[in-house]
């Protein structure tokens, strides 16, 4: 098998980057040039990284690096790529799915005005992704994860006219949100966690003296106990470091940004917001975890299994929270974004638990890892499958489709594959990984975690049973009534839109059916890069896995997929009336269609609380001071005037007399006194 | 060998305004491209210089030297990139302001005659070149006096004269601000002088090489003291900020940058001053600076919110922005004192381009107020970028020369942190935080001047698109130069550390 040079991997980033710069001047050439252009570069960027996946039978011959001298002084730094197992299966979701997007692109922004922009930061986007996995250092990572950001701003805010058609949120009372607004909301979230994690990093370089990731782990045995000395230190780095993946990857608390950033077009919605970008804070952890497991399990630093504790925690907490506001979300790609908030909860869950015991490392690693890849292509079909229905229901609401299977058998069938996989249903992908992953979690023997991540299947089975029958199956809705009324042309969307979704409902069936090969292929590699670090742990078994797990998965999902069923495809119970006729259930629903309330107390304390305080500003601190300055002292002179006039129009009444006399003498007195006591 | 390079590049731009000022009403609209092509050459200069600097040399030369006084020019890795950048933005702004100035003309002075506006219009080209001596000076001065001078021939020259003729408001205000800005210099440097005599007293020298000689001197605290507050008020920190918002929304918004840079040089002084000589004596001030710095930091991003003005925003931005500089002085580590200098340039740069953006706003759409403008992006792509791109840049957003600027100085900061007294690791962590500050208030003011429905009083605007290529053309270059310097920014901090790595 040929093995490419480590090099290529600097092609995977800079091919879309070139893309990026290049699509104004082929726009001005041809705007179809400028499309396929644009595409061509993305495909290139996916050759380049699927041309390392040879690199996973020969793990030997990794991790690979290439970097050059970025900057001598103050700080030495090297900046390159690493190639590694890990880098290898994020650069090819990233890459591939990328592609596939932007194929679905050609059709869904058919006719756009603004394509040359579309495609510049589309490229924009997956140049920087790629540099952010591919990096060698958490400098240039961290470019990449800014650069994200960024790009993610773009797209939420694409349609940045706000015209009413794109606004999210709603039916009323609910307030409607427009584009430019959620693109803001999710730049400022995130970034409140990139900044916390920026200080993170610099406190680990403060000890650690580099930035290189495998240098960071082959001298963690130094300097993690040198930073133990400082009691409290390691747990602030932690999170401060954790910051950035809970902003990036939408968990709680940093979550609320991701249910707006649907406000962008369909094909965001998939790559950046559930296939990708959301994945980078899952892609950091899995980054920093062996630094941590070495300063827990080897230096004994008990400071350092907090980063285990409070990523297991916050992955379980946020899966729960956002798997139940999916419950009840009318939108459909809002729906889909709950759902990719809770099942990031299970990859951070899974990650969490891997240094909580010895020997969970690997199975812990693994399952999150696995699970980021199924997801990825799952959630991204889901997402373009909801582009195009919404594109064919002209609504954003579910309660304005029903019955759409008729007219969009294809979408339906990708779909359902897509749905199924995301329930957790064998033999697709997510069954394996969401198995593995509670499987991860059962062998810690934390049982609260494992129950929390249990409800969670039955909830996530709940949810996703609910949206595809709104959308596919019971009645039609008024709104398509209304739409066959006017002689709507409902049918299926443009054929690449179509295609790609197939493609990737094609890839799903694949990986379903290999999913215990293929996770046992991933931990193959994944235990062999821990193990290459020096990391203590026991590896895990590749068997079948112990059929407790799976039964519980299984009935778990029944028992969601059951009451879902009643009340959305066979339209025998009404959920409405259920809400109505229920005071508790009224309540509840309340509950969880505010959101648990978070975001509007987000907004009533921080917006609220910013917006008070810099009006506050300016009224009681900058005017007066203002003031002081620019009225009060320039005053002085005049006022002085004032007073000499004053003394010298008042100096013939005797009371001024008699003061001038006394200070006279005094001043005679102190004159003697000096010339004496000299 | 180029001779007398330093010079030139000091005496150059005053030669240029005496030519256009001779020749006004021959040279006429050309004045611009005059002053600017000046600039490129003395900008060409200073790049050979860059180069020599950069390969190892020192470029001393020696001019006028009296007694005590003297006029030597002294390029090292400090000066000549600060020396570089600022030159570049007064490149920039020579060739924006062509169209604007004349626009500003027209605007203050209504109908006039051909004569009468040519004599305006060249006025401004006239004073417009001291800028460019004026900061090279400061950077390649070695002598105290002559220091005080160019920062005196700032304020007294290019910025009260600029203010009072082409400043906004009416007559009365912008000569009322004129000397709010010419005072506020003029107590500053006086301030700073003081500092310098007391150093005078001690050293008998007005060499700043000589000040080191005041090092564990008790007086050295007050020669710093007296310094650091005449610095601190052209630095805008709180309290002493409070003419920023003035002066810099009611100056021409084509100086506007150079104002940013005038305010900001200070830390250049402060480096080159205090620092570098009094180390060890600076190191009192290290907490209260970074104090002051933070709560200014801060304050600042708070009084940028709170503004409606464009170019208020814009000067309240600055407040803000040039704290950051200081704060990485403060913390007195080798990082953090390239990063703050860094951070000082890459802020000059990200300021011209967001001031001049908010120029060409005022320019195309005749209003300040961001509440009557909303939705341009529609009609004005390409300033929506320039903004955007400004917007990024006071971020400290990758590519930006912000980012690795920011970057090293944090570096700095959070070393100092660890390893000094633990107060700083918490200001320090509400430093990092406080950059959220900037990112959320820049990113806001995007969306509330480009974003969104078009404004209904632009609606029916046929005005309202990008403006001539010669106003965002230099602005761009500018954004692209800054992008290049973040992607590669190597040889500033190689420049910088030739001098700031012997601490």
């Amino acid at each position: 098998m040929i093995l490419v040079p480590a090099e290529v991997a600097w092609l995977c980033f800079l091919f879309p980057f070139a893309g990026a710069l290049l699509s104004p001047v082929l726009a001005r050439i041809h705007p179809r040039l400028r499309d396929y252009g644009a595409l061509f570069f993305s495909f290139l960027a996916a050759l380049c990284s699927v041309m390392f996946i040879p690199y996973l039978f020969h793990l030997e011959k990794l991790p690979l690096e290439v970097a050059f001298v970025w900057l001598t002084v103050p700080i030495e730094l090297n900046v390159g790529v690493l190639v590694d197992p890990l880098s290898i299966v994020m650069a090819n979701v990233v890459a591939v799915i990328s592609f596939i997007i932007m194929v679905y692109s050609l059709g869904y922004m058919k006719g756009d005005q603004c394509l040359t922009r579309w495609w510049m930061w589309m490229n924009l986007f997956i140049g920087s992704m790629l540099l952010l996995v591919l990096s060698n250092n958490l400098l240039f990572l961290f470019i990449g994860w800014k650069m994200v950001g960024l790009c993610s701003w773009g797209l939420i805010g694409f349609y940045y006219k706000d015209e009413r058609k794109y606004w999210i949120g709603g039916p009323p009372p609910t307030k409607y949100t427009t584009p430019s607004h959620c693109g803001l909301k999710a730049m400022v979230v995130t970034s409140m966690g990139d900044v916390l994690m920026l200080g993170g990093i610099l406190i680990m370089y403060a000890y650690a003296g580099t930035l290189n990731i495998l240098e960071l782990y082959a001298t963690s045995a130094v300097w993690i106990p040198e930073m133990a000395k400082s009691s409290g230190l390691i747990l602030l780095m932690i999170v401060m470091l954790l910051a950035g993946p809970i902003g990036k990857s939408a968990q709680f608390p940093l979550h609320e940004w991701l249910p707006e950033a649907m406000a962008g077009p369909g094909p965001v919605s998939a790559l950046i917001h559930a296939a990708t970008m959301v994945k980078s804070g899952v892609y950091m952890v899995a980054r920093l975890l062996p630094i941590f497991y070495y300063g827990y399990w080897v230096s004994g630093c008990i400071e350092a299994s907090y980063f285990f504790i409070l990523i297991a925690w916050v992955g379980a907490i946020t899966a729960f929270i956002a798997a139940t506001q999916g419950m009840v979300a009318l939108e459909l790609k809002k729906a889909l974004a709950f759902s990719t908030v809770s099942q990031i909860g299970y990859m951070m869950l899974a990650l969490g638990v891997a240094g909580l015991t010895f020997s969970s490392l690997e199975g812990g690693f693994t399952s999150g890892i696995f699970h980021l890849f199924n997801h990825a292509l799952f959630k991204a079909c889901l997402f373009l499958c909801a582009g195009s229905v919404i594109h064919t229901a002209h609504s954003i609401y579910m309660n304005d489709m029903g019955a759409i299977k008729k007219f969009m058998p294809f979408t339906w069938v990708f779909m359902l594959i897509a749905s199924l996989s995301l329930m957790g249903v064998p033999p697709f992908p997510g069954f394996w990984s969401k198995d593995a992953i509670l499987a991860s979690t059962l062998a810690t023997n934390n049982y609260p975690l494992f129950a929390l991540a249990l409800v969670t299947v039955v909830i996530t089975a709940f949810y996703t049973t609910r949206f595809f029958g709104m959308t596919f199956h019971g009645m039609e809705s008024k709104n398509i009534e209304k739409l066959k009324k006017k002689g709507a042309h409902l049918t299926e969307v443009h054929r690449t839109m179509v295609i790609a979704c197939g493609a990737l409902a094609i890839i799903i069936i694949i990986c379903g059916l290999f999913g215990l090969p293929l996770e046992h292929f991933f931990g193959h590699g994944f235990g062999h890069t821990l193990a290459e670090l020096n990391l203590p742990f026991e590896h895990a078994r590749h068997s079948m896995p112990h059929l407790l797990v799976p039964l519980l998965s299984v009935l778990s999902v029944v028992t969601g997929v059951v009451p879902a069923y009643l009340l959305y495809f066979s339209g025998k119970i009404d959920p409405a009336g259920i809400v109505e006729k229920h005071a508790s259930m009224k309540i509840l629903h309340r509950f969880l269609w505010n959101r648990w309330y978070i975001d509007s107390f987000y907004y009533m304390f921080f917006v609220g609380g910013t917006t008070r305080l810099y009006t506050l500003v300016p009224r009681y601190i900058e005017k007066p001071l203002d003031n002081f300055f620019h009225k009060l002292i320039p005053s002085i002179p005049g006022r002085l005037v004032n007073l000499v006039k004053y003394i010298q129009t008042e100096s013939g009444t005797i009371s001024f007399n008699l003061l001038y006399i006394l200070l006279f003498y005094i001043f005679v007195l102190l004159v003697i006194l000096w010339v004496v006591l000299r | 060998m180029i001779p007398y390079i330093l010079l030139q590049t000091l005496v150059l731009p005053i030669i240029a305004s005496i030519f256009i000022f001779l020749t006004r009403y021959k040279t006429g609209r050309k004045a611009g491209f005059i002053a600017g092509a000046t600039l490129i050459y003395t900008t060409a200069l200073l790049c050979v210089v860059g180069i020599r600097v950069y390969q190892g040399e020192i470029i001393h030369e020696e001019y006028l030297s009296f007694p005590i006084v003297n006029l030597n020019l002294l390029a090292d890795g400090l000066s000549i990139a600060v020396a570089l950048i600022m030159n570049l933005c007064c490149v920039v702004l020579a060739f924006y302001s062509i169209h604007y100035v004349g626009h500003r003309v027209d605007v203050i002075y209504g109908k006039l005659d051909e004569k009468t506006w040519l004599m305006y219009y060249t006025r401004f080209f006239v004073l417009f070149p001291f800028f460019a001596t004026g900061f090279i000076g400061i950077a390649f001065s070695t002598n105290l006096i002559a220091m005080y001078f160019f920062m005196e021939l700032l304020t007294i020259i290019p910025l009260y004269f600029i203010m009072a003729q082409f400043g906004y408001s009416d007559f009365i205000e912008r000569y009322k601000v004129a000397l709010m800005c010419l005072f506020w210099g003029i107590a500053g440097a006086t301030v700073f002088l003081i500092g310098i005599l007391l150093a005078y007293t001690h050293t008998g020298s007005f060499e700043i090489a000589s000040l080191s000689t005041l090092a564990g001197n008790p007086v050295a605290i007050w020669v710093i003291l007296f310094m650091l507050i005449g610095l601190f008020s052209k630095l805008a920190i709180f309290p002493l900020h409070i003419w920023m918002p003035w002066v810099h929304a009611e100056h021409p918004t084509c100086i506007a940058g150079l104002l940013a840079v005038y305010a900001n040089i200070a830390a250049y002084v402060m480096v080159r001053v205090l620092i570098l000589p009094l180390y060890d004596d600076f190191k009192v001030f290290c907490i209260p600076i970074m104090v002051l710095a933070l709560i200014t930091m801060i304050y600042g991003s708070l009084l940028a919110m709170a503004q409606n003005d464009v170019k208020r925003f814009a000067a309240c931005s600055t407040i803000s922005q040039i704290s950051y500089s200081v704060f990485g002085l403060g913390a007195l580590t080798i990082w953090s004192i390239e990063g703050g200098l860094f951070f000082f340039l890459a802020h000059i740069m990200g300021k011209a381009i967001l001031f001049s953006t908010a120029g060409i706003l005022v320019y195309v759409t005749g209003v300040r107020d961001m509440r009557e403008m909303g939705g341009l992006a529609s009609r004005m792509p390409i300033t929506a970028v320039l903004w955007t791109m400004g917007a990024m840049s006071l971020s400290g957003l990758p590519p930006f020369s912000t980012f690795p600027a920011e970057w090293a100085m944090f570096t700095g900061i959070f070393m100092f942190g660890i390893h000094g007294p633990s107060i700083v690791l918490i200001i320090a962590v509400i430093g990092v935080v406080a950059v959220g500050l900037t990112i959320a208030y820049t990113f806001w003011s995007v969306k509330r001047i480009f974003f969104g429905p078009l404004n209904p009083n632009l609606l029916n605007n046929p005005g309202i698109r990008d403006p001539p290529v010669l106003m965002w053309l230099p602005v761009l270059i500018l954004a692209v130069i800054s992008i290049i310097i973040g992607l590669y920014p190597k040889p500033i901090f190689d420049l910088f550390h030739l001098v700031i790595g012997l601490l």
